[in-house]
């Protein structure tokens, strides 16, 4: 019996035609989805804004900045961008893209063009999260707060995407000292379960080793793909973000209005790199990190416009 | 005492085929004397660090990797030679305190060479070793040839694979049409069968006309004609475009050396070699004239035509030992279970061997219990062997048999009936 030479042995048997015309009118029928329960409307969204992030509860009530850089640069740019919104607490799992920050639109919205009341609004992931702001932000006081940098400061933010984020991976999830902040912040709030905690810090560690070893092979101690700690040269890591801590800080000290790259006021830029430098002080206090942080920061202007930003910003209103 | 940089070997009519080993030389070219440094052509499994390029300074015998550490490492230790030697270039090197016009340009290369590693890196990756077309034909030859005989069997498939997880985020990994024909042919004869089986039902069609009938519908279209690198030339283009419009804007005669020679290193693998799908290039030539005229000029100017570079032979790695122990290093990274055990074992002792190299020797607890385990499971092993073979080989020796003693129990229910009934006659 000839036939294709490259279909699997098990599937050289035909399907009878009557069976095959039986299975042809499947599916009969298909429903609609269940609309969600009428009390998850209630519990996940409200008049304002939500944002999701990872927070604590206590925290989140407050609107204290987030433990994750991501979550935080968001969060300061939509404060910036003068936006009333609450956050809630939520986990990767929560999210219609698989990752941190998104923005659930207030049950009634002010848009005319939206639909009627119980069908859920859309969520809105992180990169549309400007245009949505800029979108309800009606008065002309809105900040100049455009995504797309010029070549400098794309120049200056990729010390902040590659450096100083090694570092954070690195001081959070690798080193072992922080073993006990990684629980408290990611760990325990996903699950109850010793073995559920114990598999999860496995998986962020080694996902974290590979971002380093992914983001620059001049980091990695192994010719395979890193998996582990061991694999990440630490010293490397550090050094790359001291320097780039020194090199942000003395470009600080060129501007004249305390702002990045003489801007009237902070930008995306100073965002990134505040969601960063904030959490560094914040919880790693006399760790390797905190020891790069003064380093770098030592020489210029940046400790002292950390110091004054909260007040800036009023993120802790 | 001399330097001696280990770098990934010539290719592509340049000194090497890696951009950090081509801007390591070219930084050393420019800053030191000719006597000052010795190029050495290695490989990763070859150094302890693991990673190319490395500089080994004999007098401090450290190991530095990766070319920001070695840039750093140049201007902390200077040889002592090109102090006094009236080379030009040596000034740029031995400027202690940085003065307040020196703090800017060296922020701005800091920043250079944190974009070119974030960026430029990952571009090259695409055009280098994730487009099949150029890795079969450009890439792993050039491999080949700088790598003693059993090497590129292991070696350029493991560079290949990280340069690719680099790329990842770029979301092209369509370029790649090795891994993508594997797929493609499982799904080509999966639906050509569901359509055979909807158009002719109970007939078969015979295998040659089958074939015939792929290759027609296959070649229908024009996007069956093109190669994966056209049909995504478009979203190429914006990549390129968002490294490469950044790039044109700087003044590289003005940065200082080491962002310099590391730009120098990205686009000159970028421009110069000569690839069967040259998207890149073509972009480079059709709209940063700038940056080629800079790759080239910077070419004639730091590696003349007839300036020769200071190659020596390496040590007792490049021995057919030695290469024996990389080649079976390199096997046992890819076998499925032990790899990774294997990797983070001997990741860790690189590790500990360069830390020590660096600074206070730390204790080395794995090195102690590696042997100690092999030696227990060997005596085991032999152990075993020695009973086994202290069996006799049926079984005992002597083989006795007794005469069971026949009463009536031993004949079952039977007997017990028997004995029963005797016993009633009783």
């Amino acid at each position: 019996m000839a036939s294709t030479p490259t279909a699997p042995s098990w599937r050289r048997m035909q399907v009878p035609r009557p069976l095959q015309q039986l299975f042809d009118r499947f599916p009969l029928r298909t429903y609609a989805a269940n609309d969600l329960p009428e009390r998850s409307h209630h519990l996940t969204s409200s008049d304002l804004p939500t944002l999701y992030v990872f927070s604590t509860e206590p925290d989140a009530r407050l609107g204290l900045p987030s433990f994750n850089p991501a979550c935080l640069k968001w969060q300061t740019l939509l404060r910036l961008a003068g936006l009333e919104f609450r956050i809630l607490p939520s986990t990767n799992h929560a999210s219609p893209t698989g990752s941190l920050p998104f923005l659930l639109p207030p049950r009634t919205s002010t848009n005319t063009t939206t639909t009627t009341t119980t069908a859920p609004p859309l969520p809105i992931p992180a990169s549309n999260l400007l245009t949505y702001a800029a979108r309800q932000h009606t008065s002309a006081a809105a900040p100049d707060l455009d995504p797309d940098l010029p070549a400098r400061s794309q120049v200056y933010l990729s010390l902040i995407t590659l450096s100083l984020r090694n570092a954070w991976l690195h001081a959070l999830y690798l080193d072992p000292s922080n073993t006990a902040l990684l629980q408290r912040l990611y760990i325990r709030p996903a699950s109850s379960s010793r073995g559920v905690q114990a598999t999860l810090l496995c998986q962020l560690r080694r996902a974290a080793a590979e971002q380093i070893a992914n983001t620059s092979s001049s980091m990695v101690l192994s010719t395979a793909a890193a998996s582990s700690a061991d694999a990440v040269d630490e010293e490397a890591v550090y050094a790359a973000a001291r320097d780039a801590l020194g090199a942000l800080a003395s470009l600080l000290g060129e501007s004249e209005t305390g702002w990045f790259f003489g801007a009237e006021g902070p930008g995306v830029f100073d965002a990134s790199l505040f969601s960063y430098t904030h959490l560094m002080m914040e919880f790693m206090d006399g760790g390797a990190l905190s020891a790069a942080a003064e380093g770098g920061m030592g020489t210029g202007g940046l400790g002292r416009m950390l110091a004054n930003w909260l007040d800036d910003v009023d993120l802790t209103a | 005492m001399v330097l001696q940089l280990h770098v990934w070997g010539p290719a592509f009519g340049l000194p090497s085929l890696d951009a950090e080993c081509l801007a390591a030389i070219a930084l050393l070219a420019q800053t030191l004397g000719r006597a000052d440094y010795q190029l050495i052509q290695s490989s990763p499994s070859a150094v302890p660090t693991q990673h190319l390029p490395t500089l080994h300074n004999p007098s401090t015998s450290t190991w530095t990797s990766g070319y920001r550490a070695i840039a750093s490492h140049i201007q902390t230790h200077p040889p002592p030679t090109s102090r006094d030697s009236s080379s030009s270039f040596s000034s740029s090197t031995s400027t202690p305190p940085p003065r307040k016009a020196d703090a800017a340009a060296a922020a701005d290369s800091t920043a250079y060479t944190a974009f070119l590693t974030a960026h430029a890196a990952p571009l090259l990756s695409l055009s280098l070793y994730v487009s099949s077309a150029n890795y079969a034909a450009a890439t792993r030859p050039a491999y080949s040839a700088v790598l003693p005989l059993p090497l590129p069997w292991t070696e350029p498939p493991a560079v290949r694979a990280a340069m690719a997880r680099r790329a990842e985020h770029l979301g092209m990994s369509s370029l790649d049409t090795d891994a993508a024909s594997a797929s493609t042919a499982e799904e080509d004869g999966g639906s050509k069968r569901s359509a055979m089986v909807g158009m002719e039902g109970w007939v078969d069609v015979p295998g040659a006309a089958a074939v015939r009938i792929r290759r027609s519908s296959k070649m229908a279209g024009v996007a069956g004609s093109l190669s994966p690198e056209q049909k995504r030339r478009i979203r190429l283009e914006g990549l390129a475009g968002e490294v490469l419009d950044v790039l044109g804007e700087v003044a590289w005669e003005g940065q200082e050396v080491g962002a310099r020679c590391l730009a120098w290193g990205y686009l000159a693998l970028m421009l110069l070699p000569d690839v069967p799908r040259p998207w890149l290039r073509e972009i480079m030539e059709g709209r940063y004239s700038g940056l080629c005229e800079f790759v080239r000029e910077f070419k004639a100017e730091v590696f003349p035509a007839g300036g020769e570079l200071p190659w020596v032979e390496g040590g007792e790695t490049q021995s057919a030992i030695g290469v024996g122990a990389r080649f079976a290093r390199g096997v046992l990274a890819e076998v499925p279970v032990i790899a990774e055990q294997w990797t983070r074992w001997w990741a860790g002792r690189n590790r500990r061997q360069v830390m020590a190299s660096k600074g206070p020797r730390t204790q080395g607890g794995g090195d102690v219990l590696l042997p100690l385990g092999a030696g227990l499971g060997l005596t085991a092993v032999g152990a075993g062997v020695f009973f086994y073979r202290g069996l006799p080989p049926f079984g005992e020796a002597v083989q006795v048999w007794r005469k069971p003693v026949v009463t009536l129990s031993s004949f079952g229910a039977a007997g017990a009936m028997f004995s029963g009934a005797f016993y009633g006659l009783d």
